[in-house]
């Protein structure tokens, strides 16, 4: 009778002692305050008493690296601390409202957010405004006034700027294709219907596909880049295709393996958005003809500024642009492009 | 709520009510211990009241969607399809505000019937084509996701703001003495309910047989099929409500929304006692399972803990969970 009952006990001691083991590796003095990185900086005083949670869209895409990396810069420099804390489902718009909501709960000074979704992020910002924890939105839009500022590219006018080089590298006539991002994201929705926009302008040419989309990973968009090209190939192996433009740098890299493998590369105009190592070395060998480059360092750096210079009572712009810039193999080896193509994220992250 | 395993009349009374509180027990305290933990090594905030109210609003939709696995996996089965549904409910409600201005109500039973109807057309097959839970949920997962997308026109659909969203939303200060969102209610409600039908209905005595042995429950003359379509279409209609607790958070109909959320949902399951072979789980414990995913998930957060973190820790509990009650299963046979 004792037996079987003893076991499972001694098993659920163990259990609970094994759990506080395993996670007592922080050092013990972490009861007296709140354990967040530890990325303070005093020099300026002033900041050091504000902890800003910063959220992103996601953390493994390098475009988050570098705001990362610029949030963090800004930190250094003003001496508050940041919490970076992106959703653990990449794109997925519950597990971000829980992050708004949790850091909302952790009594933050400030809250840095791109949000996923203009409308589904509406509720935790307004309940984190009325709790007293301003929100600072960066990257995307939200259609809310609950926010301090808005600190993003113009994606309109980037997606427009691609547009008019496609337009210009084509002479005015052919065909061209866009694979869209994702459903439902604000800022590459924008970018798609900039680069529409000169394209419609330009007359001559033909949109023969706009309507696939690339989905959130590398993976899946070289699936659907893949999935685009097959009716366009002709039976003498050409594509008759002339011009391709992506929205965001997980597209662009799918598109550019999709052409690749088809040894499509470099006999189609083909313009990005956002850089990576990968691309850069594209361009460099002729497979891409130009990108539009975003500044997301830039945008972590004046998202957390933003939101310091808020705290301190200091009045902000309600819309700041970060800027957008258009690198082809040309201009690409000059310094101010060089730091928008290779983001030197690892200087501040410590990578 | 301690309705648990399957019935075993062998055993002497005593020794019964024992295990059977052991069984509600190990989870519990499993919770408890874990929270304790962040409540010492998090931030003061944790522990607070206002994030108690956080957590239990952050668990609804798994909560309520566990309802429904909790049925099924005790039946035997399993329905991968959860996260498909869940997003398809958001698109009608969504819709069903939208384009036919239909009232709140409405919409959100609209929505629960559409997950019910998906569940019921899993069972169909499942029990006339004789195909296996896993393929055919597998199916339905890719197939539910896709009527989701159509619907949505690949895109999500905004909804008119309605009472629907206040379901999980953050307690107004004149509402506080509520401690919780009507949602959050909602789903204790029905929980009770379901503990309920599986202790003392016959429906519930069947489910547990079937899932023990489904030959001998067709011997003794169960009607296994009739049971089996019951339950799973009972099955869609909590993940429809999963779906309408997703919706109230989102504001909107995504049909992209909760990819993977069957894993999760099946892992409060099963840190709660349940298991893939069926005949076993409780309703209590696939709640204390989903809050147990939640603790961790809000205690990583607020300490600023990197997302890598938060995955190990939860798959290591999910896996000791597991262990132990393997271990436990053990020592009551021999």
């Amino acid at each position: 009778m004792i037996r079987p009952v003893c076991l499972p006990m001694a098993v659920l001691v163990a259990l609970v002692c094994l759990c506080s083991c395993a996670r007592q590796a922080p050092p013990p003095d972490t009861t007296q305050g709140p354990p967040v990185e530890q990325e303070i900086a005093g020099e300026h005083a002033g900041a050091g008493q504000y902890t800003l949670a910063v959220i992103p869209k996601g953390t493994t895409h390098e475009f988050w690296k570098s705001v990362h990396a610029g949030a963090v810069k800004a930190a250094r420099e003003l001496g508050c601390e940041i919490i970076w804390k992106g959703p653990l489902k990449e794109d997925d718009r519950d597990e971000q409202i829980k992050i708004v909501e949790d850091m909302t709960s952790r009594g933050v000074s400030g809250i840095v957010l791109a949000p996923l979704d203009d409308t589904a992020l509406r509720m935790p910002v307004k309940a984190a405004t009325e709790k007293g924890v301003p929100v600072v939105i960066i990257d995307s839009g939200l259609q809310s006034e609950d926010y301090v500022s808005f600190v993003a590219t113009d994606n309109r006018n980037g997606g427009k700027i691609a547009g008019e080089r496609m337009a210009e590298l084509l002479g005015g006539k052919g065909k061209v294709a866009m694979l869209r991002y994702a459903e439902g994201s604000a800022s590459t929705t924008e970018r798609e219907a900039g680069f529409l926009e000169a394209i419609e302008a330009a007359e001559g040419i033909e949109v023969v596909s706009s309507n696939q989309y690339g989905g959130a990973t590398t993976e899946s968009a070289y699936k659907a880049a893949e999935n685009m090209l097959a009716p366009l190939k002709g039976s003498d192996g050409t594509l008759s295709l002339d011009g391709i433009f992506c929205p965001n740098e997980s597209t662009t890299f799918g598109m550019l393996r999709a052409l690749q493998d088809a040894r499509f590369a470099g006999t189609v105009k083909f313009i990005g958005f956002d850089s990576s190592e990968k691309l850069v070395q594209a361009m460099r060998d002729g497979e891409l003809d130009a990108l539009v480059l975003q500044d997301p360092l830039n945008m972590g750096y004046l998202g957390v500024k933003t939101m310091v210079e808020h705290l301190q009572g200091r009045s902000v712009e309600k819309r700041i642009s970060t800027g957008e810039t258009l690198v082809t193999p040309q201009n690409m080896d000059e310094p101010d492009m060089q730091a928008l193509l290779m983001p030197d994220f690892k200087r501040w992250l410590g990578e | 709520m301690s309705e648990q395993g399957t019935p075993r009349p062998e055993h002497s009374g005593l020794r019964h009510t024992l295990l059977a509180w052991l069984n509600v027990l190990g989870p519990m305290a499993g919770l408890l211990a874990i929270y304790a933990l962040f409540a010492l090594i998090g931030p003061p905030s944790f522990s607070s009241t206002g994030n108690l109210e956080t957590i239990a609003r952050q668990t609804a939709i798994v909560g309520a969607a566990a309802l429904g696995m909790t049925l099924i996996m005790i039946l035997g089965g399993i329905d991968l399809s959860v996260g498909s549904v869940v997003a398809l409910t958001t698109v009608v409600i969504a819709w069903l505000l939208q384009h036919l201005q239909a009232p709140p109500t409405l919409a959100a039973l609209g929505g629960i019937a559409a997950g019910a109807a998906a569940g019921l057309v899993s069972g169909l097959v499942i029990t006339r084509l004789k195909v296996v839970p896993f393929i055919v949920t597998l199916g339905m997962m890719l197939v539910v996701r896709g009527v989701a997308k159509a619907i949505a026109h690949e895109q999500k659909i905004d909804a008119p703001l309605s009472s629907l969203q206040s379901l999980l939303a953050s307690l107004p200060p004149e509402k506080r003495l509520m401690l919780v969102p009507s949602g959050v209610w909602l789903v204790i409600a029905l929980a009770l309910l379901v503990a309920g039908l599986l202790k003392y209905t016959r429906l519930g005595r069947h489910i547990f047989a079937i899932g023990s042995n489904e030959a001998t429950a067709r011997l003794v003359g169960i009607p296994v099929n009739a049971v089996k379509l019951l339950t799973y279409t009972l099955g869609g209609a909590f993940f429809g409500l999963g779906g309408l607790m997703l919706f109230s958070r989102l504001t909107v109909g995504d049909p992209t929304a909760a990819v993977g959320l069957e894993l999760d949902v099946i892992a409060a399951v099963v840190i709660g006692g349940g298991s893939l072979a069926g005949g076993e789980g409780s309703v209590f414990g696939s709640i204390v399972g989903a809050l147990i995913m939640s603790v961790i998930r809000s205690g990583c957060s607020q300490m600023g803990l990197d997302n890598w973190v938060q995955e190990l820790v939860t798959g290591i509990v999910i896996v000791v969970a597991v262990a132990l009650d393997r271990l436990r299963h053990r020592t009551n046979t021999q």
